[in-house]
């Protein structure tokens, strides 16, 4: 995809105690703040999101930054086009670390609807950029779905999960 | 053993020790409480629980939120003016320390009674918008510039009606020690004497702590995030901690100018301060998510038109009156 | 008129189309040397230029103008061949300022030259594409467009500097770059970069079936997919015959309205939301909500709906649907009055909106604008009353406008617009008839005979045009779509110059623009 990105990579630190770990991964998993980074029909979910009805605040992770250097969590919803993709990879450069990434929707897993023979234009998964932590597939996903992707990022980062698998009635 | 160390350090000190340990304390733990207190206020203004899961009422938000901006990769772009932008979070905390120090809590719960005390409330207050100005031209990036500039002439308009409605209750109570201005509302509290000159000094305060609808320096929608754009981690903390600081101390001068300080019926004094501050922390909340943003050059014609003349005839007729009862 | 034109220019094929089946009135053949008289004579008429597009035939290229009349209805197609290698017009942007991007996109899109345009570099597409996509063998790029690719670096001047406004931006419109050159807070010249959502969506219908581009326009206006879906669908009935029947004529209009009110509600709170307001956008959401719950019983999903097929509906309305649709319609009237006050009343607000963003009278044909941009200034143009299509020609409504064209008078048409969709929307939920919802006997394989066919709908945004050539094979020859917010996007470099960031935040909300449907 044109230049390859330089990945900086952070040292691990010299001394680890494994309750100040297991305290940070707790505070880092309570408090993601998003990055505002709404891209198409999903950035209308992950805004449905953040209203009242679904309130992805009550987890911490509703103060969406407008700057890249205060946010953790950067959801790309929506598609991206190879116009774009340099834009995604210097956003994500310029978030500090540590940092996540969830793809939401299916055009940011694999190009979506718009891979057809003959395309020029729709890089096809976001993770070609960037390394991605969560999917959540849909077309676009239902906000319960975004929230589920947020658990299961949680889950990622602290090992536990908050609230139980959801079992199906049928 | 104790005598001996208050012989060597003496008490007025040893007053200003323990006072000071208190006023961090207090700061420290009210900044994370009202980080907290946004967040709810705003949830329930927009009809939402927000905050909930993290703790019980989601009271462990805040140290969720101050133990990750700790734990964040301290970034330092790389073309930035080094002195200048580490000085900019640090020097925005030096107003606020002084300023609480001539707060009166309680009757003779003050650190230090200065004679002057109003006057280094407003001294220092100005010391803020340095702060912001060097932040805004340390970053290098043109966002942050035209945030901290707009600040600036923010700052500076809404000074002057800030000063001459304090002047006019500096002429009530003849005296400018701030223990003295309670001391002489214990009878009528001076919001009911002077009723323009507390909108106008309200009006000026949150345009200096920039809140909406005054929050031009930092626009969320027009300038990605204004003078803190190029700050991360715990850098940020200290501009995110230093507003709500800005708010309460703001609050807190209010309170002793015009809603009488610690004066109350029933309840020690200590106990009216914080209500009356926190009930003014509050309304200042209810302002931001209820109005939209003034424009900048709205905001300017507003402060130099129309308060400065007014908190100017305020002024003489406060003067006039004192004269002639 | 037919005789006007046969007097004035002689040299040109004046054919009458049928309007019924064609959705154009009259077809014009011109050639490259007589196109500028006839576009002046359409100039002199008061005809604004609804479209223009570009079609590729085997051995030639076809230019097609589409014309419209601000005062009466009277579609008029006019086309030139041009030659496949090295295809060159004249450009029409000095006559019609709207042409300006559009030549743009036909240049990269088909590698037309314009000549005399100003400014032909381009607009959508990315650096490294080799080839004009939508050409129908591979063209690759000639060797002077190569140079155009690569995007310019602002000059820097003195006393001015410049700065990006996205693509990455709060603002909840989508990923809009604008390049604004600023003398302090003053904006000297603003200028958009589009394309970094461009979805091949004109290429993609060519090389899907009729029904398997039925998803598509969906995504294109995300908040008023409904719209979309009725004019792609209505656009292929005009072209089939097919005759749709009573009952679904008007669910579709009664769900096309529900999605008018979801898109102007959340048209409010993003506008708000720019200027600093955030509850709005969270009180909004609450009846933004309950219609989707209520879409969501008949269609299936909450956002990007795809309810109508060839000749109806997807599956029939039921009791839920008419109660819960009644019981929204009370509520929403109870509710305006609580927008009314929090943001109508504000002082704050009206200082902010007022004599801001003023776009005169005469500038709109020019610009071709539509929706309530055009409405705002006081000029009561709706496709709904222009041009009925589903069951609009039944219904009585008014359609609110605007005295001065500034952004209170476009946020004011938004809230009338919403009580109008209210009262359309009670009106025909009484009248709704009982019958199929599906016309009989449409083929699984839609072929539709060899022609073309041109539909035109009111989306909430603006006029909303498919423009559909078919070649009685089973996927569209060429599928062109002519979105409100293109046009509308036109006219902000010319509002934004000389005001301040503030106020250029604030006229870019005002227009409603989604820009996935101005990328396509």
């Amino acid at each position: 995809m044109g230049k390859r990105s330089l990945y900086l990579e952070t040292k691990d630190p010299i001394i680890k105690f494994a309750l100040v770990e297991k305290v940070l991964d707790l505070a880092r998993a309570n408090s993601l703040w998003p990055l505002g980074f709404g891209l198409a029909c999903c950035a209308i979910e992950m805004m449905s999101t953040a209203m009242a009805r679904f309130d992805i605040d009550r987890f911490g992770a509703g103060l969406f930054r407008a700057t890249p250097r205060q946010a953790d969590l950067m959801i790309v919803s929506g598609t991206v086009t190879k116009k774009m993709a340099p834009t995604l990879v210097t956003l994500y450069e310029q978030m500090p670390s540590p940092k996540w990434v969830i793809a939401m929707g299916n055009c940011a897993i694999s190009g979506g609807p718009f891979v057809f023979e003959g395309q020029y234009n729709v890089v096809e998964g976001v993770d070609l950029l960037v390394p991605v932590d969560v999917y959540i597939p849909g077309c676009p996903p239902r906000p319960e779905g975004l929230l589920e992707g947020l658990m299961k990022l949680e889950e990622k980062i602290t090992g536990t999960r908050r609230f139980p698998v959801p079992q199906a009635k049928w | 053993m104790i005598e001996q160390v208050i012989n060597i350090v003496g008490m007025a000190n040893i007053r200003v020790i323990i006072g000071l340990t208190g006023i961090l304390t207090l700061i420290t733990v009210s900044t994370l409480l009202l980080t907290w207190a946004e967040r709810k206020v705003a949830g329930h203004m927009q009809r939402r629980i927000a905050a909930k899961e993290v703790g019980p009422f989601g009271l462990l938000q805040p140290i969720a939120d101050a133990i990750k901006l700790i734990g964040k990769e301290l970034l330092t772009p790389a073309d930035v003016e080094k002195p200048l932008y580490f000085l900019g979070p640090i020097l925005i905390f030096v107003p606020v320390l002084v300023s609480f120090v001539v707060i009166p809590f309680d009757a003779r719960l003050q650190v230090m009674d200065v004679n002057v005390g109003i006057l280094v409330i407003l001294a220092f207050s100005s010391l803020s918008v340095l702060s912001i100005l060097i932040s805004g031209w340390g970053s290098n990036n043109k966002y942050s510039l035209i945030g901290a500039v707009r600040s600036v002439a923010q700052n500076i308009a809404y000074e002057i009606p800030l000063l001459l409605s304090v002047l006019a209750v500096v002429f009530m109570s003849n005296s400018l020690s701030m223990n003295d201005i309670v001391e002489a509302q214990k009878g009528l509290w001076y919001v009911f004497l002077q009723p323009i000159a507390f909108i106008i000094f309200f009006i000026a305060c949150v345009a200096e702590t920039n809140r909406t609808p005054f929050d031009l320096p930092e626009g969320e929608s027009e300038l990605v995030a204004g003078f803190h754009t190029e700050y991360s981690g715990m850098r940020f903390a200290l501009f995110f901690l230093a507003e709500y600081t800005n708010i309460v101390i703001v609050s807190a001068v209010a309170t002793t100018l015009f809603l009488g300080g610690y004066n109350g019926p029933i309840l020690p004094g200590i106990v009216w301060f914080f209500l009356k501050t926190y009930f003014l922390v509050f309304v200042i909340m209810w302002f931001r998510w209820t109005f939209p943003r003034v424009r900048f050059d709205q905001l300017l014609n507003f402060s130099w038109k129309i308060l400065m003349p007014l908190s100017f005839l305020n002024l003489i007729a406060t003067g006039a009156l004192l004269k002639l009862l | 008129m037919l005789e006007d034109i046969k007097s004035e220019i002689t040299d040109i094929n004046v054919a009458e189309a049928s309007y019924p089946e064609r959705g154009y009135h009259l077809a014009i053949e011109a050639r490259k040397e007589n196109l500028l008289r006839v576009i002046k004579f359409f100039d002199d008429k008061g005809f604004y230029l609804e479209d223009l597009c570009c079609v590729d035939y085997a051995d030639y290229l076809e230019l097609v103008y589409f014309f419209n009349n601000h005062t009466e209805l009277f579609r008029i197609k006019t086309t030139i061949k041009l030659t496949p290698d090295k295809p060159s017009a004249p450009t029409i942007s000095n006559i019609y300022t709207m042409a300006h991007w559009y030549e743009r996109e036909i240049h990269e899109f088909f590698g037309v030259y314009f000549e005399n345009h100003p400014n032909l570099t381009y607009l959508f597409l990315h650096d490294g594409i080799d080839s004009y996509p939508l050409r129908k063998n591979r063209v690759p790029v000639s060797e002077d467009d190569k140079r155009l690719l690569s995007f310019p670096i602002p000059h820097e001047e003195e006393d001015t500097f410049s700065v990006n406004l996205g693509p990455q931006h709060p603002s909840t419109h989508g990923v809009l770059r604008v390049i604004l050159k600023l003398d302090g807070e003053y904006i000297l010249s603003a200028d958009p970069v589009l394309g970094y959502l461009h979805r091949m969506h004109e290429k993609m219908a060519e090389n899907r079936s009729y029904a398997q581009f039925l998803p598509n326009p969906a995504r294109m206006d995300y908040l008023a997919s409904l719209n979309f879906n009725l004019a792609h669908v209505a656009a292929v009935e005009r072209l089939c015959a097919i005759a749709v029947p009573e009952r679904a004529q008007y669910v579709r209009t009664i769900t096309c309205e529900l999605n008018r009110i979801a898109s102007h509600i959340f048209w409010l709170g993003a506008f708000l939301g720019d200027l600093g307001g955030l509850t709005p956008f969270l009180y909004g959401f609450d009846d933004r909500e309950n219609i989707l719950d209520i879409l969501e019983g008949i269609t299936g999903s909450r956002l990007t709906y795809c309810y109508f097929r060839f000749g109806g509906l997807y599956n029939d309305v039921d009791d839920n649907f008419m109660d819960a649709t009644r019981a929204f319609v009370k509520r929403m009237w109870k509710r305006l009055p609580m927008y009314e006050k929090l943001v109508t009343k504000n002082v704050i607000f009206i200082n902010r909106v007022e004599d801001v963003g003023i776009l005169e009278r005469d500038k709109v044909r020019r610009f071709g604008c539509s929706g309530p941009v055009i409405r705002g200034t006081g000029m009561p143009f709706d496709m709904r009353k222009v041009e009925p299509y589903a069951a609009y020609g039944d219904m009585d409504f008014e359609i609110p406008v605007g005295e001065n064209g500034d952004i209170l008078d476009r946020y004011m048409v938004r809230m009338r617009e919403i009580e109008t969709s209210l009262r359309i929307i009670s009106a025909a939920l009484e009248k709704l008839p009982a019958g199929p919802f599906n016309a009989e006997k449409v083929p699984k394989k839609l072929k539709p005979p060899k022609g073309d066919a041109y539909h035109v709908v009111e989306s909430p945004r603006g006029q909303l045009g498919v423009y559909i050539v078919s070649d009685e094979s089973d996927t569209p020859y060429r599928m062109r779509w002519r979105v409100p917010s293109y046009s509308n996007l036109m006219t902000f470099p010319h509002l934004a110059q000389g005001t301040l960031i503030a106020d250029a935040i604030a006229i870019l909300g005002s227009l409603d623009l989604i820009i996935p449907e101005i990328d396509r």
